[in-house]
């Protein structure tokens, strides 16, 4: 935290933070309709799939007797994985005090909030009767990990969209009395409901401040055991690629990865497009070239575990799975996203060059299609060898590709999480500003002061 | 592919099958049948034959042999007949590619009393075991629960069309299972045309131990069989419980209690908590009234 300042000081300095970060609420021009144009296009046309895909059943899509897991769920698998970075930076990175990643907690929790959120929706996307979700609240078994994943990704949605809210209050507040008279008046409308009627004094803001930390405690355990337990519909298999002990770790090591390489994108879009380099600074950048380089080794870490221990054995039907991925149909997938996910950009991202940001939006970008891939290499190859020993069947009972209806459906998924995102960027600031003119040393009664 | 590749493997099979003849050592040609062609021989011949021949050479002189390649020939045929008794049994005891081999499956005496059934189609031998056209017959059968046993009475139709009492036949006892008759045993009639056989008490019925019977003449008669619905004379069935103990993995009837109570306590301890901050957030809003 910088000295506190003069109130003239504070006050200019304050003008200027709400003026730059209230520029997403403002901004409206071509590009942006265009980029709702395109997100609700590709939404729609991911919709227009799923309702064929409600009408004739599941046959459309590439999944068989063997094969009843496919893109659906390696996606769903993805978007509980991203959605774990909100987590790790907007509640443990708090708790341990570490200052550099406030700016980037409300980032995090849009990618929580929207990856959790079309999660659920991907699930019931793989349901080829979606009417009977309902069977899982009436009939579930307490004892299934399908019973504690859904309970947790809905603990998980609500205490992110808590998370995310609560510290927006005091925002809201500010914007409903400091905002510019540019912003629409349906907005400023939604703020001051939103804002609760926020007078910002001691009590209020204590108030806030037990709530977060009681929500950023939650979340850890709630954060962990909901890709835990995602693993675990896996793990809990005697299938060969599945049947590990370190599913649980492995999962959310690899959820990190894929999160902070989503977060470092979200970044360099709202610092290009929003112009907030000073806020997003390379600083954060570089903070999180060496965060996602930790987290990195930690899943490399994990992933020699998974492939060395089995493969040192080579019990029948592991090494007909290992091969499959190391030397077989699967090794271009899998050495391209070992490669490009993992080894390369724990290599590249040592150098400071490659930790800049444009650099390592790049690698990130990279980072990201590679840990999609690898929630496919993780669902489908082991799917596609049945556990018993079997005769006579069909051989399109024992290969997937995925058909163009589920192409569209998942196309719809990506659209849909974007859309949430840019929804909540466009409604709300993407930085926290109370927070950000506290820790420049803006006193609080000044925050609370009206507009001249 | 798959359909081609088998195609191209029957087709050079075949060639292999076909291009030679199937060759016997001089010395097993001569060799003569150590057993008597006798009816009783011949009949066990059959036996050994409608339990291993049958499924690929079919019933002899009908010509309905599996279309195999090279073809199972008839043992009523040319082919089959030209044999030497040396040949034939040589080739039953070592086979040959589709044809397997008896060597240990079937007693060298057995093998000898095959040939004597074949030799029975013969056409320069006298045949020893003719098959007569199949007879009417009826079957009167009933099942007495106390004493665990059937009764059956049989009869069947003679020259004149009359109906008289079926003596000497043997008669099949069977149980219906999910997929077929299951053979319990086999009882001779006495003169009378009446025959009693006691169920084994090992024989295992339904969950309330109730057997549905079926009684039965064997070849040469024809006869509608008698069906014995649902009498309480087996073993009741065990029902497994698939879940015998409280697993991780049960269902809801038998869930692990600590289990339960660990999954209701984190839920109930998360959402309590999330409504205690839902509570604060009211709170935050009261505060901001009060002044």
């Amino acid at each position: 935290m910088e000295k506190t300042k003069s109130p003239e000081e504070s006050r200019k300095l304050l003008d200027k933070i709400t003026f730059d970060l209230t520029r997403s609420i403002v901004k409206r021009d071509e590009l942006t309709r265009f980029w709702y144009f395109i997100l609700i296009m590709f939404a729609g046309v991911g919709l227009w799939g799923w309702g064929i895909q409600i009408r004739d059943g599941l046959g459309v899509t590439g999944m068989r007797d063997y094969v009843s897991w496919g893109m659906y769920i390696a996606n769903f698998v993805f978007f509980v994985a991203i959605s774990l970075i909100g987590f790790l930076i907007s509640s443990a990175l708090h708790l341990l005090k570490i200052k550099w990643s406030h700016p980037i907690s409300r980032v995090a929790e849009q990618v929580a909030i929207a990856g959790v959120a079309l999660a659920g929706i991907i699930i019931i996307n793989d349901m080829g009767r979606p009417d009977r979700f309902l069977n899982v609240f009436l009939h579930g078994r307490f004892a299934s990990p399908i019973i504690w994943d859904v309970t947790v990704v809905t603990t998980y949605l609500t205490i992110s969209v808590l998370l995310y809210y609560l510290p927006l209050i005091p925002d809201l507040a500010l914007i409903r009395d400091r905002g510019g008279d540019d912003i629409p008046t349906w907005k400023m409308k939604v703020y001051k409901i939103m804002a609760l009627g926020w007078k910002g004094n001691a009590e209020q803001y204590k108030l806030v401040y037990h709530a977060m930390r009681i929500l950023m405690i939650l979340i850890i355990p709630v954060g962990l055991s909901i890709h835990t337990v995602t693993s675990w519909l896996f793990a809990a298999t005697l299938r060969s690629g599945w049947d590990t002990t370190i599913f649980g770790p492995y999962f959310v090591a690899g959820a990190f990865v894929a999160g902070a390489a989503a977060v470092v994108i979200l970044m360099y879009a709202y610092r290009v497009r929003y112009r907030l380099g000073e806020y997003f600074e390379d600083l954060h950048f570089d903070y999180m070239g060496k965060l996602l380089v930790f987290v990195c080794l930690v899943y490399l870490y994990f992933n020699i575990n998974e492939f060395w221990v089995p493969a040192y054995k080579m019990k029948t039907a592991e090494g007909i799975h290992l091969r499959n991925l190391f030397v077989g149909s699967f090794a271009p997938m899998f050495w391209w996203t070992q490669m490009t996910g993992l080894i390369l950009p724990i290599f590249l991202m040592l150098f400071r060059f490659f930790r800049k940001p444009l650099p390592l939006t790049i690698i990130s970008v990279f980072v990201l299609i590679a840990s999609w891939l690898k929630r496919y290499i993780i669902v489908i190859p082991t799917m596609e060898h049945p556990f018993l020993p079997v005769q006579n069947v069909p051989d399109y009972f024992k290969h997937y590709s995925p058909t163009s209806i589920e192409i569209m459906i998942t196309l719809f998924s990506f659209m849909a999480a974007l859309l949430i995102i840019t929804v909540l960027a466009k409604m709300f600031p993407v930085i926290t500003i109370w927070e950000y003119a506290e820790e420049k040393g803006i006193d609080k009664k000044i925050l609370a002061e009206p507009k001249k | 592919m798959k359909i081609k590749l088998l195609f191209a493997a029957l087709v050079f099979l075949a060639q292999q099958g076909m291009a030679q003849e199937w060759l016997v050592p001089e010395d097993q040609k001569s060799v003569q049948n150590p057993s008597e062609y006798n009816l009783d021989n011949v009949k066990k011949g059959k036996d050994l034959y409608l339990q291993s021949c049958k499924s690929c050479h079919g019933d002899p002189g009908k010509n309905n042999a599996l279309p195999l390649v090279p073809p199972p020939p008839d043992f009523t045929s040319d082919i089959m007949q030209a044999n030497t008794d040396g040949e034939l049994f040589y080739k039953i005891t070592h086979g040959r590619g589709g044809m397997p081999q008896f060597e240990t499956t079937i007693s060298e005496d057995d093998r000898w009393r095959l040939v004597n059934y074949i030799r029975n189609f013969n056409p320069e031998n006298e045949p020893v075991l003719v098959e007569e056209p199949p007879k009417k017959a009826k079957i009167l059968a009933s099942v007495n629960e106390e004493q665990r046993q059937v009764e059956v009475f049989a009869e069947y139709q003679d020259k004149d069309s009359n109906y008289v009492v079926l003596a000497e036949t043997p008669i099949s006892i069977g149980a219906k299972k999910a997929f077929g008759t299951l053979p319990i045993g086999q009882v001779l009639t006495n003169d009378e045309g009446r025959a009693e056989y006691h169920i084994p008490e090992s024989l295992i019925g339904d969950e309330q131990g109730m057997v549905t019977l079926v009684i039965d003449l064997g070849e040469g008669f024809i006869n509608e069989d008698v069906v014995l619905d649902a009498a309480k004379v087996g073993q009741p069935k065990p029902t497994p419980k698939l879940i015998q103990k409280e697993v991780l993995w049960s269902t809801n009837e038998n869930i692990q209690v600590w289990l339960l109570l660990s999954y209701l306590a984190a839920v109930l301890g998360a959402w309590g908590t999330i409504g205690y901050v839902v509570f604060l957030i009211f709170k935050i809003s009261r505060a901001g009234k009060q002044e």
